[in-house]
């Protein structure tokens, strides 16, 4: 056998088990089409069988995030229904097919990413907002698949006054609704505040908040305080839905103040840092790694 | 001296399974690398099959475990810019079990950076015996064989603390700059083999490791078939005739107006080194024949081929037409590389030697991989020197 022969023996030897593996790969992914065919399925299931209070307590569908979603800090829905999260330091935004459980795409912010203590993440129309903890919005395009997208930022200046956990966007008013997680002026210190960050036209001041007294927030629920960890618009109601981590809670409230509901959240999360609620009103809730791995979660909502 | 070089590949050949005479210990580890190498002792056999038994427990593993998988295709390099991907069902188990298993962050890390250590070490150590085979002068640099399987695993566990942080590659370097690795490596192909274990080091470390099995086989059969077929061979280098021809004919002057005195060769020599110096240079003298006679023989033809028997008949022949005396001079038999003839040859004052070559090509055909001819000028040295002290005492 010449010696060239017996080199490319050596190399055929070497890749049949990564060319096997590509062809192995292959019917994984027709697996991976039936299993997704089953998920989807299981969902509707789900979502139709059960209507009892107690049932609705329990998740319809729980999908673990990857490594690098491990600190999910924000999630959205965008104007068709697509989920798009993000985590708490780079400038990535990933979509997610909640129905399904499939990681879709993911691009970046800014090239070099962009790094921060980002909180939450919304969709206005086409453009895309995140939010970092000091007040600083973010703007940009939804980019396609490992693309990187370039951004422009505003900065609310509300740094001082709070530190920012959530980001929903109130299409009646036009604004950005920023939740509150600590806030810095004493004279809001006892309510919950949501400061409105108006995005164009209208009349009057740019700027404004609401603040609900934290004894109406927290009715009879036991906790001492309430740090919100992100926010979002239920589209059937325009109420404004509130989760947060540390207490646990998840509320509602209308766009006026009023408490809707207030109360636990489903015990099997960790740490909540995320809500976004569907046209179909499923409730979408991301949980931070902690002990388990990342995940979102989908309840039926109404 | 062109006779002593198979030699000298020989023991190359001993020392491709990297295994000193002393230590228990050793023996046992020269005894499990046998068992994977077949016991062979021909470096193309016994890295064909190391390479097979790696590619045979890689695919184990590769089977066995996704995080090999991962590792072995890159994926872990393009993270997840390969969308879509199928997400892991938090309420329903897999029913394939795989993906179920959800490893924890730090025994996933701990099992990827020992996969990396093992895979790195099994990639360069035959990089590191062929490194040991195929070195051009006799003994090898030991710093060079054990950097060779140590730096790719630095190089590695570098990559893999730095990753994409460009700010511990800032930090990396100013640490680096404090120190000096400064060193000399005599032979430029040492430093061809620092680089390969760099670049193995490198692959593994962003978990690429396909082009670290690539590079070191390709590495491997490319340097083995070099060295085999002796490629990049100086054509200019000095033959054996011109390197001896100057201290010989100083110690074969009859008066003392040579350089080295007999009283000298007293000293140097012992009875035996006497004797058996004296016997080779009887046994030179039978072939050249007989005193104030032109030699018998002028050039030295070798010949390298894969097909002794065949190839020694056809030489024979071309001789025979070509030549005008021949004699085969020794034959010496290679593991590994080609085996080798030499023959006396005393050329035809009408034939050059290119005509002899080209004789030698045609008859033969394929079956002989190289001819060379050294044409030794030794007698028309002497008549030249005859004749010019002729002229000087005819002049005086």
């Amino acid at each position: 056998m010449s010696p060239m022969a017996v080199a490319v023996l050596v190399l055929a030897i070497l890749l049949t088990p990564i060319a096997c593996r590509a062809s192995n790969g292959n019917t994984t992914a027709l697996a991976d089409s039936a299993e997704v065919a089953q998920r989807e399925t299981r969902l509707e299931q789900a979502l139709a069988s059960h209507d009892s209070s107690a049932a609705s307590r329990a998740a319809v569908a729980r999908w673990v995030l990857p490594e690098h979603l491990a600190e999910i800090s924000g999630v959205t829905l965008t104007t068709d229904g697509r989920l798009l999260v993000h985590g708490d330091e780079k400038g990535q935004v990933t979509e997610i097919d909640y129905r399904r459980g499939v990681m879709v795409k993911q691009f970046t912010i800014g090239q070099p990413a962009l790094q921060g203590d980002f909180e939450g993440i919304t969709a206005v129309g086409d453009v895309l907002f995140l939010l970092a903890s000091n007040g600083r919005l973010y703007e940009f395009q939804e980019g396609v698949n490992g693309e990187r997208v370039d951004y422009a930022v505003h900065d609310t200046r509300l740094g001082r006054e709070c530190e920012f956990e959530g980001l929903a966007f109130d299409p009646a008013i036009g604004s950005l609704l920023l939740a509150c997680k600590s806030v810095g002026e004493k004279r809001l210190r006892d309510s919950l505040v949501i400061y409105r960050w108006r995005l164009q036209g209208g009349s009057g001041p740019r700027l404004s908040h609401l603040a609900v007294p934290l004894a109406r927030v927290i009715g009879s629920n036991g906790w001492k305080d309430l740090h919100p960890s992100d926010i979002t618009r239920d589209p059937a109601t325009g109420n404004y839905v509130l989760i947060a981590a540390q207490e646990k809670a998840l509320i509602e409230l209308t766009p006026a103040g009023d408490v809707v509901f207030s109360g636990p959240l489903p015990e099997s999360l960790e740490h909540t840092e995320g809500v976004a609620i569907t046209s179909d009103s499923i409730l979408i809730l991301s949980d931070e790694a902690g002990h388990r791995p990342a995940s979102i979660s989908l309840y039926r909502w109404r | 001296m062109d006779q002593e070089e198979p030699a000298s590949h020989d023991q190359r050949l001993v020392a491709f399974s990297p295994v000193p005479k002393e230590g228990e210990y050793m023996r046992v580890i020269k005894r499990l690398i046998d068992v994977f190498t077949l016991g062979s002792a021909r470096p193309m056999r016994r890295l064909v099959a190391y390479y097979i038994v790696l590619a045979a427990v890689l695919s184990l593993l590769v089977y066995a475990s996704p995080i090999v998988d991962q590792m072995f295709s890159g994926e872990r390099l393009a993270e997840l810019e390969q969308a879509p991907q199928l997400l892991q069902d938090g309420l329903t188990p897999d029913p394939s079990g795989a993906r179920a298993v959800a490893l924890s962050a730090r025994l996933e890390l701990a099992i990827s950076t020992a996969l990396i250590c093992f895979g790195t070490l099994a990639l360069m150590l035959p990089v590191s015996w062929v490194y040991m085979s195929t070195k051009r002068t006799p003994g090898h640099n030991q710093s060079v064989v054990q950097a060779l399987i140590i730096l790719p695993l630095i190089v590695a566990g570098i990559i893999l603390i730095v990753r994409n942080s460009l700010a511990l590659a800032f930090s990396l370097a100013g640490v680096v700059s404090v120190l000096r690795f400064r060193t000399t490596l005599t032979d430029v192909r040492d430093i061809m083999f620092i680089f390969l274990g760099i670049a193995v080091g490198f692959a593994a470390g962003v978990q690429v490791l396909l082009v670290a099995v690539l590079l070191s086989v390709v590495f491997n059969f490319v340097l083995l078939l070099t060295w085999r077929y002796d490629f990049g061979r100086n054509v200019l280098q000095p033959t054996a005739a011109s390197r001896w021809a100057a201290p010989l004919d100083e110690l074969a002057q009859r008066h003392n107006g040579g350089k080295v005195p007999d009283r000298d060769l007293v000293l140097a020599l012992t009875p035996k080194k006497a004797e058996l110096l004296t016997e080779r240079f009887k046994r030179v003298g039978a072939s050249l024949g007989a005193d104030d006679k032109k030699p018998r023989y002028n050039a030295v033809l070798t010949i390298t081929t894969n097909q002794l028997t065949d190839s020694q008949i056809q030489v024979q022949g071309a001789l025979d037409k070509v030549a005008r005396r021949w004699k085969l001079d020794e034959v010496v038999t290679n593991d590994g590389k080609p085996s080798q003839l030499f023959y006396l040859v005393k050329l035809r004052k009408s034939a050059a030697p290119d005509e002899m070559l080209t004789a030698i090509r045609s008859g033969a055909g394929e079956m002989v991989q190289t001819a060379t001819l050294e044409v030794g000028d030794a007698g028309a040295r002497e008549t030249l020197a005859k004749k010019n002290a002729a002229k000087d005492g005819g002049d005086g």
